[in-house]
């Protein structure tokens, strides 16, 4: 065994137990800020994991759109919603846990047996030119069109978001051609008001 | 230019015109709406109604197309992906006709909604032609995503948002178990993304396989499941039905499921071939299912939508009759009955609409006596739901005859019989509402009926939804008596298909075999 794949072994268990233990402060923790930084923690592991699978340019999405994007998202949400609330305990906690905790290890149990079991074709060719060349490549060849979609999603994602989070400003005139029964459960309460004020 | 027509050719892009086009008409929609503003919101509906029927027409000129892989085998676009796109196109161009009105009366901008409805249309498209495991999802994506959008439009309604925030959460659950699935795949077939060359690569693939394979093939199953709202990943339907705009309802039982239906053709004919028993069983299962917890649950709703969210779930089910037949006539039947489906059920949900911009409600105590009062809708709401019923001369009837009759050959006694049952279990629950609106006497009437309107055509975007009505009544009376255009599309769309060919001749050489094994225990 040489220094490369020693090396590689012991990133491989400093990740693998690092992300095992980041992950179970996620589920465990009390404090829902310490289990949003740990989140992160989980995903940086993550991205180790790719870096050792020859997967850079995954790795560096990773980061950049889990660390960067989801988990501080996360934090902002968690920043905005101050409201200290003293929840009831809930009734047979132990059993809905145990019962989940049933449910998770016979999964686990399940795949890991399915990991093993398959021979899994394994690729042994040595790429030596970046990943990201290769993803281009693919991009403008056999993967054209789901490349192109991804374009229409991501303007309906970013036009969908805009109308979420814009604030609607009602017309004056909106109830002049309208009957007067019509009171849909969508419309604004102020504008059913005026409605039936009329 | 020279260039250019060497690369179309080489991709052969003609084969996703209509999506083109579809494309085309959703820029057209966003640009002229920032360009001209609310002005537009007049005439904008007609244009994305236009630039549809052209989608519409260029499908039909790419019916038999002798060269239906496109951009590197990605997309198919043979004949069995150009009638789904059809079914999807037409239930977009219904959908939007009854849109303009209740937009309108919501308070919320039309051009955005259509836009949306739109790109829901393109994923939903590009999803029955979908040929590769990438492009399977990002079309599933497109769809989903635009879904969920949709079903939070009305964002100051709580029961719009419930719906929007449910469905998101049990969507992207079930997208990433799709996606464990199909990462599964692609691993066994030794990093293969076509589905062609996974099943080709699965075929020769050996034993130790068949717990991935298994596994991969229930994740993907629930997947296509929730999209079809089978029982039991029908969790999200009832309540995001009843929440949602109700247009936008319209288009989720009838052109996301059409899209969820040609998906699980094609992945599970081409991919999961060699494992077709076990999915026949676990789709006999989910029918099963479905036909009786859809039926049966039907029979207690107060809420029309939330009886048409389960009516809908136990047609899923009557459709999974005609994929687990196997034959020809079987897929053949399931198309058939989803293009009637499409007509009776979005007239039903156009009906729906049209009463609760009326007098702003959906139980179905309120319809009482509605006969007195509005004839027109009466007449096109009772034919939508017997058809659904499948009371004779209507469409539904022999939509789901031909559905029966194709189990019954292939086969499946108990699966047809128990189809029976429910069906006539359905019928009492939609015979309930047709009673309600005819016999009640006008003492009976309910208050929401004895508030009626008087009834005006001439409003903004009434006309649209007065077409669409009518003509939904004519299809759903008409289609049954003149179904035979209709079934030769149906037949020749399965037919001049090779997927279905390459089937057949795997299930003719499995039944040889076999017999070539009994053969010497005989003698």
């Amino acid at each position: 065994m040489n220094l490369a794949e020693d090396v590689q072994l012991i990133s491989f268990g400093l990740l693998g137990v690092l992300m095992i233990a980041a992950a179970l402060g996620v589920v465990l923790l009390d404090q829902i800020v310490y289990s949003a930084f740990l989140l992160g923690g989980v995903f940086l592991c993550m991205s180790g994991l790719y870096v050792l699978l020859n997967a850079d340019f995954v790795a560096a999405a990773q980061i950049l759109v889990y660390v960067g994007a989801v988990n501080v998202l996360i934090l902002f949400a968690i920043m905005l919603v101050n409201k200290q609330e003293t929840f009831k305990p809930v009734g047979n906690r132990w059993l809905r846990q145990g019962a989940t905790a049933l449910v998770c290890v016979g999964l686990f149990a399940l795949l890991s047996t399915m990991v093993l079991a398959t021979p899994w074709v394994v690729d042994t060719t040595v790429v030596l030119t970046s990943t990201v060349v290769q993803i281009g490549k693919h991009f403008f060849s056999d993967y054209l069109l789901p490349f192109e979609l991804a374009s229409v999603l991501l303007l309906m994602a970013m036009v969908g978001a805009i109308i979420l989070a814009r604030r609607d400003f009602i017309p004056e005139k909106m109830a002049t051609d309208t009957q007067d029964a019509l009171t849909l459960p969508e419309r604004p309460r102020e504008l059913t008001g005026t409605v039936s004020d009329r | 230019m020279d260039l250019s027509n060497d690369l179309a050719a080489q991709l052969n892009a003609g084969a996703i015109l209509p999506e083109g086009l579809v494309i085309v008409t959703l820029m057209a929609v966003l640009v002229i709406d920032l360009i001209v503003g609310r002005k537009a919101s007049s005439w904008l509906p007609y244009v994305a109604i236009a630039g549809l029927f052209a989608t519409v027409a260029a499908l039909v000129l790419q019916w038999d197309n002798p060269n239906p892989l496109a951009f590197f085998d990605s997309f198919n676009s043979d004949d069995l992906s150009v009638i789904f796109r059809g079914i999807i196109a037409l239930s977009t161009v219904i959908t939007i006709l009854m849109s303009i009105r209740y937009i309108e009366q919501s308070g919320t901008s039309l051009a955005e909604f259509m836009a949306i409805m739109l790109t829901a249309t393109l994923g939903a498209m590009f999803l029955s032609g979908a040929n590769d495991l990438v492009m399977i999802f990002v079309s599933l994506e497109t769809l989903s995503i635009s879904s969920y959008l949709m079903t939070g439009y009305t964002k100051r309604d709580p029961r719009s948002n419930e719906a929007a925030l449910k469905y998101l959460l049990i969507g992207a659950a079930s997208s990433a178990i799709f996606l464990y699935g199909v990462s599964l795949l692609y691993g066994l077939s030794g990093g293969e993304t076509n589905l062609a060359q996974i099943a080709a690569q699965l075929a020769q693939g050996d034993s130790d396989q068949a717990l991935g394979l298994a596994i991969a093939l229930v994740f993907s199953i629930a997947g296509i499941a929730f999209k079809i709202s089978a029982v039991p990943f029908h969790q999200w339907t009832p309540d995001v039905y009843e929440g949602s705009p109700t247009p936008v309802v319209a288009f989720l039982s009838v052109g996301s499921k059409a899209a969820g239906f040609a998906l699980a053709l094609r992945m599970l004919l081409t991919a999961f071939e060699s494992v077709t028993v076990e999915w026949h069983f676990i789709f006999t299962a989910l029918a099963i299912l479905s036909m009786i917890l859809g039926n049966v649950v039907a029979l207690a709703q107060t809420s029309m939508k939330r009886m048409l969210a389960y009516s809908s779930i136990a047609q899923a089910g009557f459709v999974m009759l005609g994929m687990i037949a196997g034959t020809e006539a079987g897929y053949a039947s399931m198309v058939f009955y989803l293009l009637i489906y499409l007509f009776m059920n979005l007239g039903a949900f156009t009906c729906v609409i049209l009463f609760s911009l009326r007098t702003g409600t959906d139980q179905i105590s309120d319809y009482a006596g509605l006969y007195q009062k509005d004839a027109l809708l009466t007449l096109a709401l009772s034919i939508c739901l017997l058809s659904l019923g499948g009371i004779p001369p209507m469409a539904g009837f022999f939509g789901k005859i031909y559905l029966f009759w194709a189990g019954w050959q292939a086969g499946l006694y108990g699966l047809v019989l128990l189809g029976l049952v429910t069906s006539v279990i359905s019928i009492y629950y939609y015979i309930r509402v047709v009673k309600m609106m005819v016999v009640k006497e006008p003492q009976e009437m309910s208050d929401a009926v004895q508030n009626y309107p008087p009834i005006r055509w001439n409003l903004t975007g009434m006309r649209p939804l007065q077409v669409g009505i009518v003509f939904s009544l004519i299809t759903t009376s008409l289609a049954g008596i003149l179904s035979n255009p209709l079934l030769t599309l149906a037949n020749n769309s399965i037919t001049q298909t090779d997927l279905f060919h390459v089937a057949n001749a795997a299930a003719v050489e499995t039944v040889a075999q076999v017999a070539e094994d009994a053969d010497p225990v005989a003698q």
